[in-house]
């Protein structure tokens, strides 16, 4: 409630102006009392309140239904007397604006209801007091009625406000230290995975595929650490996919016989085109396992180049034959044009196929839109 | 002081602050033959033990408690420039590691690097090779290209590759050899591996003259000794 206790603070405050406000008319007024005795005596009862009532609000568990209810009482029955002692001829009343403390902290304390229903309350006391309604009366009236409610409703939106701040906050805190334990947990999960790897390696047997296994989850997990780094990084607008992040994911399906190198720093492309591209290198990679093994390492090298975007697939089998693709799609196996060329050529792109003894190497460049811009 | 040879004890260095991996690597590497002069588990132990152990090599993980393993790069090689730092990571966290090559690291591994490939690095750091992986030499490559399109006006410090470190440098991303990669170009193994040296050097000069250029800008160059 850091709201309601700062208004409250700051109405104190302004409680005291507008006493010292209703001081200073009444001692200038001092010949329109009838019963000067009176007059200061109800003047002294508005002191002694203010004095009160600025202690009593400081604290929130003071400030009950009893301490608001008797804040307006006072208010309503400052105006009251005041044709008692001032006699008929009444222009002011002893309180004055003195009476917007107790609206207030209505309004505060019981937002817009509160506002209206002590601005309604004040309103009544000082009609029921009047012969005659002047155009000044009505105003002071109409401000009442009016500034209860407007009052207690920016009080409510301020509290609304803070409260959801507070808890973006703590949203944004308790994030901020999942993250820090996620890493810390993260990383001793990787040292012990890859310290099974390497020591069942060493033991040889079954500690071997356990070894093996917990090599792949290490990789995998190591990738997902990536990919989650990168997520606020790359500060990707919405329907663009990071190629990084998307390639990595290629590293983590079957490490270490994958390895992918990229610029480290996300590479943001269309959603629709970021998939097809990484279609393409998953086809590719097909075909390492395919035609050279599934156990033969292959590796994909991501470049960012200034218009465009180079992706190298390479693995070190046997070549792959001249006109053997020719040959392929004749006997109608259209594996390599369709997933590969077909898919290179319908995002403008280009492939180009190096292919020997020692190894077969795809380079796939992928023009970028609006490259520059970024 | 001689360089490394094989017939020698290369003086070892482990910092790493999880005990099984820092027994598993002093185990392998003694088991090798180097001597594991010291080892310490967090950034301040490393740099307070570094001057008497005098190591010739430091495996270094990265994730250790503060002094991080890029701080930890930078002084013991302030401290002894002839020292070399190979990069033991788990994580491979890539700023990270980009940042510790900027610091002066001339070798990274992956901790799933087999004990054969663990001891292989070593040694070949101890003699003043550079061990790249597939994936630092694609960090590097981008790191040059971003120091390229960067600001617009020309900088004359800004580092460039040349045709050849590129080509190179893109080879070794690509996962060839160095001996793979003399073949094809027709070089010498030592020529590849100065290419790839190159890469580093200018990476590391690169990094040097802005942090020098930074505190000269902030008034931290301690100037007294001029005024």
């Amino acid at each position: 409630m850091a709201v309601e206790d700062r208004l409250l603070r700051a109405l104190a405050v302004l409680r005291w102006v507008v006493l010292a406000n209703a001081i200073g008319l009444n001692l200038w007024r001092y010949d329109n009392f009838e019963h000067p005795v009176a007059g200061l005596l109800v003047v002294l009862g508005l002191v002694a309140w203010t004095a009160y009532a600025t202690w009593a609000y400081r604290s929130a568990a003071r400030r009950t239904a009893w301490l608001l209810a008797a804040d307006l009482a006072v208010a309503v029955g400052a105006i009251l007397v005041s044709p008692l002692v001032k006699g008929d001829q009444l222009r002011a009343t002893i309180p004055g604006f003195w009476v917007m403390g107790a609206l207030l902290a209505w309004a505060v304390h019981y937002r817009w209801r509160g506002g209206l229903f002590a601005g309604a309350c004040l309103a009544a006391a000082d009609l029921a007091i009047r012969e005659h309604v002047t155009q000044a009366n009505y105003g002071n009236v109409f401000l009442l009625l009016i500034g209860g409610p407007i009052v207690g409703y920016m009080c409510e939106s301020l509290q609304r406000m803070a409260a959801e701040r507070d808890r973006a906050e703590r949203a944004a805190a308790a994030a901020e230290e999942r993250t820090r334990l996620a890493r810390a947990v993260h990383d001793g999960v990787l040292q012990v995975l890859a310290l099974v790897q390497r020591r069942g390696t060493e033991l040889g047997g079954e500690f071997a595929d356990l070894g093996r296994m917990a090599g792949e989850q290490e990789g995998a997990l190591r990738s997902l650490i990536r990919q989650q780094d990168s997520v606020p990084a790359d500060g990707a607008e919405a329907g663009e996919l990071d190629l990084v992040a998307e390639l990595e994911r290629l590293e983590a399906v079957r490490p270490p016989v994958v390895s992918v190198a990229t610029p480290g720093t996300a590479v943001p492309l269309p959603a629709a085109v970021a998939r097809e591209v990484v279609a393409v290198v998953s086809a590719c990679l097909d075909n390492v396992a395919r035609h050279v093994g599934t156990d033969a390492p292959a590796w994909v090298l991501l470049e960012q180049v200034p218009d465009a975007v180079v992706v190298t697939v390479r693995d070190e089998g046997l070549g792959i034959p001249e006109g053997r693709l020719d040959e392929a799609a004749a006997e109608g196996r259209l594996g390599v044009r369709d997933s590969i060329l077909g898919r290179v050529a319908e995002l403008g792109g280009d492939a180009r196929l190096t292919t020997g003894g020692d190894g077969t190497e795809w380079e796939l460049t992928f023009p970028r839109a609006g490259a520059g811009a970024g | 002081m001689d360089p490394a040879t094989d017939s020698e004890q290369i003086r070892v260095m482990v910092v790493d602050d999880h005990p099984m991996w820092r027994d598993a690597v002093e185990r392998d590497l003694e088991a090798a033959g180097f001597a594991v002069v010291g080892v310490a588990a967090t950034g301040s132990e490393a740099l307070a033990r570094f001057p008497a152990a005098r190591p010739q090599v430091v495996v270094l993980d990265l994730q250790i408690p503060p002094p991080s393993g890029v701080e930890v790069t930078r002084e013991v090689l302030s401290q002894d420039p002839s020292a070399r730092v190979l990069i033991l990571s788990a994580s491979g966290e890539q700023a990270d590691v980009l940042d510790a090559v900027k610091a002066g690291a001339t070798g990274y591994l992956v901790k799933s690097a087999s004990r054969e490939e663990l001891i292989r690095a070593v040694r070949r750091v101890a003699q003043g090779d550079t061990v790249f992986t597939p994936g630092l030499a694609g960090l590097v490559l981008g790191e040059f290209r971003r120091l390229s399109d960067g600001p617009a006006e020309p900088d004359p410090d800004r580092p460039e590759l040349t045709e050849r470190e590129t080509e190179v440098l893109k080879m070794v991303a690509k996962g060839l050899s160095y001996k793979q990669i003399a073949d094809r170009l027709v070089l010498s193994h030592r020529t590849v591996q100065n290419h790839v040296q190159n890469t580093l050097r200018k990476l590391q000069m690169h990094n040097r003259v802005q942090l020098t250029r930074y505190a000269i800008e902030h008034g931290l160059d301690g100037g007294d000794e001029d005024e």
